[in-house]
């Protein structure tokens, strides 16, 4: 059961990953967690430190690329940007979710009729 | 493809961890401290915002883990630590580990020692020879016959053709496949070495180079003016010349002729052909030389020469093999005589020549599969008592699991136990199989001239890897995957005291797999033993006791036929004067040789059609009386009938006489030969009995005489045959200095070669029938020795119950009863159809041979019996005290 769990989060923290790179362009790991706690409003439980992971799994993937730049307080940092794939992936992946999303929320409410 | 990805990323990984590594270590930094800026902005104190932000950020070890799972596959530190574990978890129980560890060896080394010869005949290519990728081998085949009689070795003028005309291969080359005996006159001794004439190319096309002077070229090998030269291998001027490096230029005198030494072949360079080690190599042409045969090289019905092209550069086998075809078609129609219905065939070049191919892989291929079998018990066994371990591991498996280990973490633990087991079991194996190699090296006969080399190569060594650990993934996965998945609550709360009804099930199946395969080895090992025992008890139809046997050839020295008849007169005259000599003759060749020859014959005046197949056997009178042949009616040949055949008198078996003469007396009849005008009278009738195989039906067989000059010496001694074998060496000695006896030995030695298939089969699979039952028995103690363990705490409350100590061992008893039972079921049933298989080899013995599968049967219900009844006899011990206590 928590295997199950920890794995729909996952995918969950790698969809928003990828959509907050590709709202607001190249970001380091940083950017990335500000954005999410910023957007989530404390909603979302998360230790930045999974951003990383993440990060990861999505540069494996193919679907984001990084470089060295320097930040806005003149700090060096590994910039995040979308790949082209990514952005395929990025679609097919909020399709996917839109999907089950209503999916779910029909059967949600199917319950409070019934 | 995502885990394609995954695992190129893994890769990268294996190169550059260490930088990545630095700086994902610089952006978590980074991150915590843009973290703790903010806290403390927000007004904590330094230290608590650093708090704050390590809590923010989560657990950074997990992470680093998660992050090294990510980018590589397994880190060499988890990896000695799984191997440093298992050792001590192997050593904590060293005497079952021992055991299991044996049990392995023994499978492995068995199978070693099988690849080992399989390497050693078809995978190994010869030494010292370049790209033998691009040779292949070429052989004539008759299309009207089939078996390996229906391929032969090339004629020269066939030879030349192929060689002439081929526009496929660089080259062809061509040997003589027999090899050449050439008497040496070392000083005036002779001493008969080991030859092999060659063609020019020969050398050239293997790629071969003289480690000393120059090799035969095609200036040596000219048709009509070869040059009298020879190239020596490097062991034989190592061993009679103490390499001396002047050897070349110097002249040696073979068959009474000088050759010269023009060069010395590479260390380890022993031609192509298997199991032949030539001391020289001569050009072909000069084979009058050593042959004394005037016409071979002109005769196309003179098959000798085993032939092999090297492929040009771009070409393949199927090209080549076209082109030979075409070939042969062509001189089968310009020479039709010779070359009807003759094909060629290519095959690869390989050290066992392509036709006899198919009977070396079935033969090792049958022991591949009966030791496949041992292993697989072996496999079974260790199987059985790692899964009796898991059940006793579960309280470690269960704290593992509670603690976070995966289940995938836990499975490889539990492999890299098995594989370390099988590793050592594996090494121990290679041990083995170099001493069964030898062991099996020793079994052949001294008469068969063979010089096996069976290296344990880097192809016996990746085998044996391959063996070890698939046989450790075999035996370790079930108990592995079994141990992984344990529920850890129930188990930390509770160590349970039944085994499990599952677990029972799994290994009782894998029990009965285990006597099912010990049966059917078992029966094939018996019924091979048997016939062995038969095979021996067979009468070949003359004595097998106290006659002494040597060859002789005086041809080879060019002598006349006058001085050949008076060498023979003078030396039979000296070895009947021998102490103890009751009888002496000669004969061209001995019944179950590899020799034969045949010809047809029928009554005086049949048509052609009529004649019937005979083997002929050209002997000197005293022949039968020698061999202890018995006479069934008429005489002996005189010496005059068998020095001179247009005296015209043969002596018969009883087989031809049913035959030709059904109901009559054939002694006066006339007979006739095949393609010969005289006809010949039938002096004497003699039993009949096994000429060319021990196994084979009564065939008919004429004996006469004229006898080629060489000849096979056969003297019947009063008692030990052996001590005469050196008198033999020494009368040859002293009729003629030049001359050698070869292939002395006594009757028994030479019985060996048709026993040789039966005796090492007999070996074999007496071998892997002991390991079986040893095997299963000790498998079936263990595992009910450990159920006994498992239940004692159950036998003692059945017993505070009430059981008497006759009904605990009736219950101990049972499980073991049942499996054998069943086992034994299955494994006759398909030990009846393995048995059908060996048929082939089986001397006076049917494949279905009840009292065999009876005897297997009861045989091994004992022995599982015995497994059985030692730990029940400690289950009935059990004082229920003492095992409620134990609670």
């Amino acid at each position: 059961m928590v295997d199950k769990k920890s794995d729909v989060l996952q995918g969950t923290l790698d969809l928003m990953v990828l959509k907050t790179l590709h709202a607001l362009g190249p970001l380091h790991g940083f950017g990335i967690a500000r954005r999410i706690e910023q957007i989530s409003d404390d909603v979302l439980q998360l230790n930045e430190g999974t951003v990383y992971t993440s990060l990861l799994r999505l540069q494996q993937q193919g679907w984001i690329a990084s470089s060295w730049g320097v930040s806005e307080n003149n700090r060096k940092a590994r910039f995040y940007s979308i790949t082209r794939q990514g952005l395929k992936q990025l679609a097919l992946e909020t399709e996917n979710w839109e999907r089950i999303a209503g999916v779910i929320g029909r059967v949600l409410r199917l319950e409070r009729e019934g | 493809m995502r885990i394609l990805r995954e695992w190129a990323a893994k890769t990268q990984g294996l190169f550059m961890h260490g930088r990545e590594d630095h700086e994902l270590d610089a952006e978590i930094h980074d991150h915590l401290e843009l973290l703790q800026e903010r806290y403390r902005r927000q007004g904590m104190p330094a230290q608590d915002a650093a708090v704050a932000a390590r809590r923010q950020f989560g657990n950074l070890t997990l992470l680093k883990e998660r992050r090294r799972a990510q980018v590589r596959f397994l880190s060499p530190g988890e990896i000695w630590g799984d191997i440093r574990f298992g050792m001590r978890m192997i050593l904590k129980k060293p005497g079952s580990n021992a055991a299991v560890v044996l049990a392995l060896a023994l499978g492995i080394g068995m199978n070693t020692a099988v690849f080992s010869f399989v390497n050693a005949l078809l995978l190994r290519p010869p030494a010292g020879v370049r790209a033998t990728g691009d040779l292949l081998e070429i052989w004539l085949h008759s299309r009207t016959s089939s078996g390996v009689q229906s391929y032969f070795p090339f004629t020269y003028p066939d030879y030349a053709y192929y060689r002439d005309h081929s526009r496929i291969f660089e080259g062809v080359l061509g040997f003589d496949g027999d090899g050449t005996r050439a008497i040496w006159n070392r000083s005036g001794e002779g001493q008969v070495i080991q030859g092999q004439l060659v063609s020019g190319n020969f050398f050239s096309l293997l790629g071969v180079n003289a480690a000393l002077g120059r090799v035969i070229s095609n200036a040596d090998d000219q048709l009509g003016h070869p040059r009298a030269v020879v190239v020596l291998s490097h062991s034989f001027w190592q061993r009679q010349w103490g390499s001396d490096p002047a050897i070349v230029g110097r002249t040696l005198v073979l068959n009474g002729a000088d050759f010269m030494v023009i060069g010395v072949a590479p260390a380890g360079f022993a031609g192509i052909l298997v199991a032949t080690e030539p001391d020289f190599w001569a050009p072909l042409t000069a084979q009058e030389q050593f042959t004394h045969d005037k016409d071979r090289l002109d005769s196309r019905h003179s098959n000798w020469l085993i032939v092999a092209g090297r492929m040009r550069i771009g070409v393949n086998a199927v090209q080549a093999q076209a082109e030979m075809h075409v070939f042969a078609d062509r001189l089968a129609q310009e020479h039709p005589d010779s070359n009807k219905e003759l094909d060629a065939i290519a095959y690869p070049a390989k050290l066992v020549p392509g036709p006899y191919r198919v009977y070396v892989r079935a033969f090792t291929g049958l022991f591949m599969a009966v030791f496949g079998l041992v292993l697989l018990i072996a496999c079974t066994n260790a199987a059985s008592l790692l899964l009796a371990r898991a059940a006793n591991r579960t309280r470690e498996m269960a704290i593992r699991s509670a603690l976070g280990a995966g289940r995938g973490r836990m499975i490889r633990q539990m492999l890299v136990e098995s594989l370390l087991l099988s590793s050592i079991a594996g090494g121990a194996g290679v041990l083995l199989a170099w001493w069964i190699a030898r062991l099996l090296l020793e079994l052949v006969p001294p008469s068969l001239p063979i010089t096996l080399e069976v290296p344990l190569d880097w192809r016996v060594l990746l085998f044996t890897v391959l063996v070890s650990v698939v046989t450790g993934l075999v035996f370790g996965m079930v108990p592995a995957l079994r141990s992984a998945r344990v529920d850890a609550a129930p188990a930390l709360k509770e160590e349970t005291r039944s085994a499990g009804v599952r677990k029972s099930r799994l290994r009782t199946v894998l029990l009965i797999g285990e006597i099912a395969t010990c049966v059917v080895l078992l029966a094939c090992a018996t019924l091979c033993v048997r016939s062995l025992m038969h095979a021996n008890s067979i009468d070949p139809g003359f004595d097998t006791r106290n006659i002494a046997i040597a060859t002789l050839d005086p041809g080879t020295l060019g002598y006349s036929p006058q001085k050949v008849a008076a060498f023979y007169r003078q030396l039979m005259e000296r070895v009947r004067a021998l102490p103890n000599v009751t009888a002496a003759s000669y004969t061209k060749h001995l019944p179950l040789g590899t020799s034969r020859e045949q010809t047809t014959v029928g009554k005086d005046r049949s048509k052609e059609s009529d004649l019937i197949p005979v083997d002929v056997f050209r002997v000197n009178p005293g022949y039968f009386a020698t061999l202890g042949v018995r006479f069934l009616r008429g005489r002996d040949l005189t010496q005059k009938e068998c020095d001179d055949e247009a005296a015209g008198a043969v002596v018969i078996n009883e087989v031809l006489a049913r035959k030709v003469w059904p109901g009559q007396d054939p002694v006066g009849q006339r007979i006739a030969f095949g393609g010969e005008k005289n006809t010949s009278e039938v002096v004497g009738v003699v039993k009949a009995g096994k000429y060319r195989s021990l196994g084979e039906e009564p065939i008919p067989v004429v004996f006469r005489g004229s006898l080629p000059p060489a000849r096979t010496l056969v003297i019947r001694t009063s008692g030990d045959a052996r001590p005469l074998l050196e008198a033999v060496r020494r009368e040859v000695h002293v009729v003629d200095p030049m001359m050698v006896a070869t292939d002395l030995q006594t009757i028994e030695e030479y019985m060996a070669f048709p026993l040789f298939p039966a005796r090492t089969t007999g070996f074999l699979l007496g071998a892997s029938g002991i390991l079986a039952v040893a095997l299963t028995a000790i498998g079936l103690f263990g595992v009910i020795a450990y159920v006994v363990s498992q239940r004692t705490h159950e036998i003692g409350v059945r017993m505070a119950l009430g059981a008497r100590r006759t009904d605990v061992m009736r219950l101990v008893m049972r499980q073991g009863l049942y499996v054998t039972v069943v086992g034994l079921g299955i494994g006759l049933a398909a030990a009846c159809a393995a048995a059908r298989l060996l048929s082939p080899l089986l001397y006076g013995i049917g494949a279905n041979d009840p009292a065999t599968l009876a005897g297997v049967a009861a045989g091994l219900t004992a022995v599982t019996m015995l497994a059985c009844y030692l730990p029940a006899r400690r289950a009935m011990q059990v004082d229920p005290a003492v095992a409620l206590r134990y609670e």
